[in-house]
């Protein structure tokens, strides 16, 4: 509470101003004791020091990850604890109050602000409505055409580049290090990532090669030979988000794709029965040339990986 | 300064390594030695087909001794008869274990999957029933049964792990075996109630076993696909880098990644901050 | 409060009311700036801004200052990161990786992790501040939804926050995939395969994002480089400037209570209560995420290596605020329409790109569709408890919810794991749950609300009856005194104005303009 006396030096100090006494209640601080408050607030903030300390210290011969961020943890805390507290507790409690001024205008200073865009805007368009158009046509060509070198320059067109990958009638199956694989490489029930000969590495001719039972394997229709000696070649780009179908479950004969658990069956031309891929994987179809090495019948016959406007 | 920490991590995963291998050399004496095979173990045992790779001597197999197979009969009959059949042939709830190989019955029954406890999809591992000398008894009349199939192992492998190259077997680790164990080997669930476990508690030679005999769910890795060189790399990385790993930012919380730096981000940056918010501030 | 004090007045008074040489320094300073900037009469007003006290004020606090925490250590990390796909042979100190190849923003990462003092502890501390950030945004939300503190005139606010809600996601999503490692790698697999899904454009979008089909020419880090520390934060910087301008334009809001008004702010001024309790309350932010920037590991991507698009890992869930959209994804079920020589895949294109559109949209039209639902146009100052908005707090609740099932259901193959049951029905666990348990939750928080505010005295302990029987068998209840604190009207202060002057010692003094001396005030 002031004590509402005003205050008229005349020089530098404004009339009207209240003056409150240093003992008032709401200029008490919070604490109930400050001075034990006080002891207390300073022993955080020592602690906050040595902590600052110790870090410097410990930097200084080195360092050590965990060290580091305990002492700088304690550091930064303890002094930020402390000078909260000293905030909260030492300072004035108040509760202090002041005015919501009103927000809004009055209503004719809203008419005025509405009247000066409306009558100044008549002057402009004043018998030059035509000027308006084209202004805003030009406004709006150029709102399209800056996006053309911020967007499209960017990089190439797709064209055809999700249709086809590197598989190509007689490409030999190899590893990522350049292998040929040949047909006495994989036991039963044994899997490995392959590419096209040149191409190890690429992102869309990844390839699972599984070796199943053979007396196991559906052949699908048109899929005879495509499967030689229980060989399975299907692409490990999942249908769904692209990921690698990494997981080979060789009792269930199944492909997990570890991102969103979409599950292929082996067996059965790689068709999805569990999960959120739409699409079973392609498969490669392969052969076994007069040396017992594998290679592939021809490429996918369809885009590999996860759906597009323009797949067929 | 920080080299040291990394030699910190690795030294002992490398002696632990090359303790368990001791282990198994000295425990067992009478594991037999590489120089007086019994009649099953030939020179070229590792892969009993032609591997497209030089043979190499980085993993050498054994055979338990033929005196085991009597004991090993006794602990079989009393322990996995009532459910794999006395002559091992299987049942309706297990399946054959002749010509598995001694390095299938060696690995579960060495991790302790095998006696089963509860029949669930997938046997877990737990502390082994049986000692070494017993497991190899067990190994070793098993094997007596029918020999191993070409496709499995003739022998235990015992891996050389100086001769693995922890570069090597990281890219192989990454290739072949993260996608169903993780990144970091922390093991993840897959389909049907199938897991991949953790790979946390396995030691060298049964790491091995895992990868040449396909366990449950796990792909079967013959010579021609992962040679022993290389499957001496993946042991290297796995007993080094996944079971010792570099956790130098301090709590590797599980190594399940993001799942747990959310939790904890939350829990304790958010919810921490929030408990002192609450202090500061008034509760009106 | 512009005290006066008597150290200074006693400098300029000296000993026996003469008059002094030198001013006032605080005065020359505040007159300096004065006649160059005229922020005296502003400056004044500014100090004694009042600000509510009300803890759950301080969760926006949370997210700017983790924001701060980020612009510092993340222009440190940028100091030492190398925005480049290029491939290099690694050298460094970490055995596992020596002469495999990885990209320069790879190697840099892990250079910045085990070759630079302090480097691992700032980069994790970014990473937990993003975490925290986006955290902290997300509760101070939910206090603005559940107080009604989008109502009129706040509308522009909430929607400026909304938007910085999407800035700091996106912002943590492109940070991550920064290092270029095997785990941020996939999320980029499964960003491209998410803009590929959208009809007509999508492959252009893709291919002209990335250089062509994923991985593209390596231009896509240096791309999302520069997006993450010059453009979106630039917004991000500008949207915050414009967040805090209307609150203080505006003024914050208050719970109702003793003395408080829509009319008026009750509360602490600016200087020195507030600014000693946030500058504290920034120390004590820093403090939280720089422990756990070195005690609790986060992404450490030499554990993950080099990402290469044939490589991949399982639990490769993206950072937890990603985790709707992953969990959005797992449980879709496997909608793909091709009509016409034309796919339309549904089940990427929905979770991923239709549904967080109309989230956020819905976020955005909340206080206008709440107050064409209930009527209120009218202006509040005064907060709402949750309570007493029935309504409003079963649908924030059912949302939170949601959400929240979302996120566990990113999280399946892991749940599967820990708890040993089958990752299938894990899935349609979540399938159903994702519609179940929100419901449940709403309906739940609707009647828990509608029994909390009608019970007269709730939240306050009761006050114990005692009953006596006197000697004719007659029942008296007789209500006991409340404990002490417990009183409903117990002594509180009515708020008063931020005193202008202070009256110290008995005395006061003014300070006259730098030159003319000082006049001694007659006391009043």
């Amino acid at each position: 509470m002031s004590d509402g006396t005003d205050v008229t030096s005349g020089n530098g100090a404004p009339a009207g101003v209240p003056i409150t006494k240093f003992d008032d209640p709401h200029l008490q601080p919070y604490a109930k004791n400050p001075r034990r408050a006080e002891m207390l607030i300073g022993a955080i903030l020592l602690i906050g020091l040595a902590g600052f300390c110790a870090y410097g210290g410990l930097y200084w011969v080195g360092g050590q990850t965990q060290w580091e961020a305990v002492f700088g943890g304690i550091g930064f805390f303890a002094f930020g604890f402390g000078l909260s507290a000293w905030g909260k507790y030492l300072l004035p409690q108040g509760p202090f109050v002041e005015d919501r001024h009103d927000l809004k205008s009055t209503e004719p200073e809203i008419e005025a602000m509405a009247a000066a865009i409306e009558d100044r805007g008549k002057m402009v368009f004043r018998r030059r409505g035509f000027l308006g158009t084209i202004l805003g046509a030009g406004a709006g060509v150029m709102g399209v055409v800056i996006t053309f070198p911020l967007i499209r320059s960017l990089g190439p067109q797709p064209k055809k580049t999700f249709d086809t990958t590197n598989w190509r009638s007689g490409s030999h199956v190899v590893d990522l290090d350049g292998r040929r694989i040949h047909r006495a490489d994989l036991e039963v029930g044994g899997s490995l990532t392959v590419f096209p000969e040149g191409h190890q590495g690429s992102g869309v001719d990844q390839t699972m090669l599984i070796r199943a039972d053979t007396k196991d394997i559906t052949t699908l229709p048109g899929r005879d030979t495509w499967g030689p000696k229980g060989y399975l070649a299907y692409s490990k780009m999942c249908t769904h988000a692209g990921c690698p179908v990494g997981l080979y479950q060789q009792v269930a004969q199944q492909l997990l794709c570890p991102c969103h658990q979409s599950l292929f069956d082996v067996l059965t031309g790689g068709n999805p029965v569990f999960g959120p891929a739409p699409r079973p994987l392609p498969q490669l179809p392969l052969e076994i040339d007069s040396q017992g090495f594998l290679l592939a019948q021809a490429g996918y016959d369809q885009p590999v990986g996860p759906g597009f406007w323009e797949r067929s | 300064m920080r080299k040291k920490l990394r030699v910190r991590y690795l030294l002992p995963g490398m002696l632990v390594g090359g303790v368990a291998v001791a282990g198994l050399l000295t425990s067992g004496a009478s594991v037999s030695q590489a120089a007086t095979p019994p009649a099953p173990k030939a020179a070229g045992t590792v892969a009993l087909k032609t591997a497209t790779r030089a043979a190499d001597n980085i993993i050498t197999y054994h055979v338990p001794p033929s005196s085991y197979i009597a004991p090993g009969r006794t602990l079989f009959e009393l322990n996995c008869s009532s459910c794999h059949g006395v002559d091992a042939s299987g049942t309706a709830r297990a399946p054959n274990l002749q010509g598995l190989g001694p390095a299938t019955v060696d690995f579960w029954v060495s991790t302790g999957r095998m006696p089963l406890a509860v029949a669930t999809a997938q046997p877990v591992q737990k502390p082994a029933r049986f000692n070494r000398k017993e497991t190899l008894q067990i190994v070793a009349f098993v094997n007596s049964l029918a020999p191993a199939a070409p496709d499995y192992p003739a022998g235990i492998p015992k891996v050389n792990l100086s001769a693995g190259d922890v570069v090597e077997g990281n890219s192989l680790f990454v290739l072949n075996c993260a996608g169903c164990h993780t990144i970091t080997g922390a093991g993840d669930a897959l389909s049907n109630g199938f897991f991949a476990p953790s790979l946390h508690k396995i030691y060298p030679r049964q790491i091995a076993e895992a990868i040449r005999t396909g366990p449950t769910q796990m792909p079967h890795f013959g010579p021609g696909n992962i040679s022993d060189k290389q499957v001496a790399d993946i042991v290297k990385y796995v007993t080094t880098s996944i079971q010792h790993p570099t956790n130098q930012g301090g709590l590797g919380l599980g190594g399940i990644g993001p799942v747990a730096e959310g939790f904890i981000g939350l829990l304790f940056g958010v919810g921490g901050i929030m408990l002192v918010a609450f202090w500061l501030g008034d509760r009106k | 409060m512009s005290a006066l004090t008597s150290r200074s007045a006693g400098r300029i008074r000296g000993r026996n009311g003469t008059k002094a040489t030198k001013p006032d320094p605080v005065v020359a300073g505040v007159r300096w700036l004065d006649e160059r900037l005229g922020v005296a009469k502003g400056g004044r007003t500014l100090l004694d801004k009042i600000f509510p006290d009300h803890w759950s004020f301080l969760l926006g606090e949370i997210a700017l200052y983790s924001f701060v925490v980020l612009i510092a250590t993340g222009i440190f990390v940028s100091l030492y990161f190398i925005p480049s796909a290029k491939e290099l042979i690694y050298h460094g100190p970490y055995v596992p990786l020596r002469g495999s190849r990885v990209s320069a923003a790879f190697e840099s990462t892990v250079n910045l992790s085990f070759g630079v003092r302090s480097g691992l502890v700032i980069r994790q501390m970014h990473h937990w501040a993003a975490d925290v950030f986006v955290g902290s945004i997300a509760v101070h939300m939910c206090r603005i939804f559940f107080t009604g503190a989008f109502r009129k005139p706040r509308e522009l606010n909430w929607m400026i926050g909304i938007t910085l809600l999407i800035l700091a996601l996106t912002n943590g999503f492109i940070g991550y995939s920064l290092p270029d490692d095997l785990v941020s790698g996939t999320g980029l697999r499964i960003m491209f395969s998410i803009v590929l899904s959208i009809p007509v454009v999508g492959s252009y979008l893709a291919t002209f994002l990335f250089g062509g089909n994923f991985p593209g020419d390596g231009s896509i880090i240096p791309r999302l480089f520069i997006l993450h520390v010059l453009v979106v934060p630039l917004i991000i910087f500008g949207l915050l400037g414009a967040h805090l301008g209307l609150l203080v334009r505006q003024k914050h809001t208050q719970f109702p209570g003793h003395g408080r008004t829509e009319k008026n702010v009750v509360g602490s001024p600016m200087y020195p209560t507030f600014i000693a309790k946030t500058t504290g309350f920034l120390f004590v932010t820093t403090g939280v995420l720089w422990a756990l920037g070195g005690l609790a590991q986060i992404n450490p991507i030499w554990q993950f290596g080099q990402y290469e698009p044939y490589k991949i890992s399982y639990a490769v869930q993206p950072d937890w605020y990603m985790g709707w959209l992953d969990g959005a994804l797992r449980i879709m079920p496997p909608i793909s329409w091709t009509l016409w020589g034309h796919t339309i895949p549904f089940v990427i294109l929905f979770p991923a790109v239709l549904f967080p559109g109309i989230c956020f949209n819905l976020f955005y039209v909340w206080p206008m569709v709440e107050a064409k639902v209930t009527g209120d146009r009218a202006e509040h100052n005064l907060l709402d408890r949750p309570r007493d908005k029935p309504r409003r707090t079963a649908i924030g609740v059912a949302s939170l919810t949601f959400f929240f099932v979302l996120f566990a259901a990113s999280s399946t193959d892991v749940l599967a794991n820990y708890f040993k049951v089958s990752l299938n029905e894990v899935l349609w666990f979540f399938r159903f749950a994702v519609f179940v348990i929100p419901s449940a939750a709403g309906i739940f928080a609707y009647y828990l609300c509608r029994e909390m505010s009608g019970v007269p005295g709730i939240g306050r302990r009761k006050r114990a009856v005692v009953i006596t029987r006197t000697a004719q068998g007659e029942y008296e209840s007789v209500s006991t005194a409340p404990r002490p604190g417990d009183e409903a009207d117990h002594e509180e202060l009515l708020p008063t104005p931020v005193p202008a002057r202070i009256e110290l010692n008995g005395e006061l003094e003014s300070v006259e303009a730098a030159g003319s001396g000082v006049r001694r005030i007659p006391r009043p």
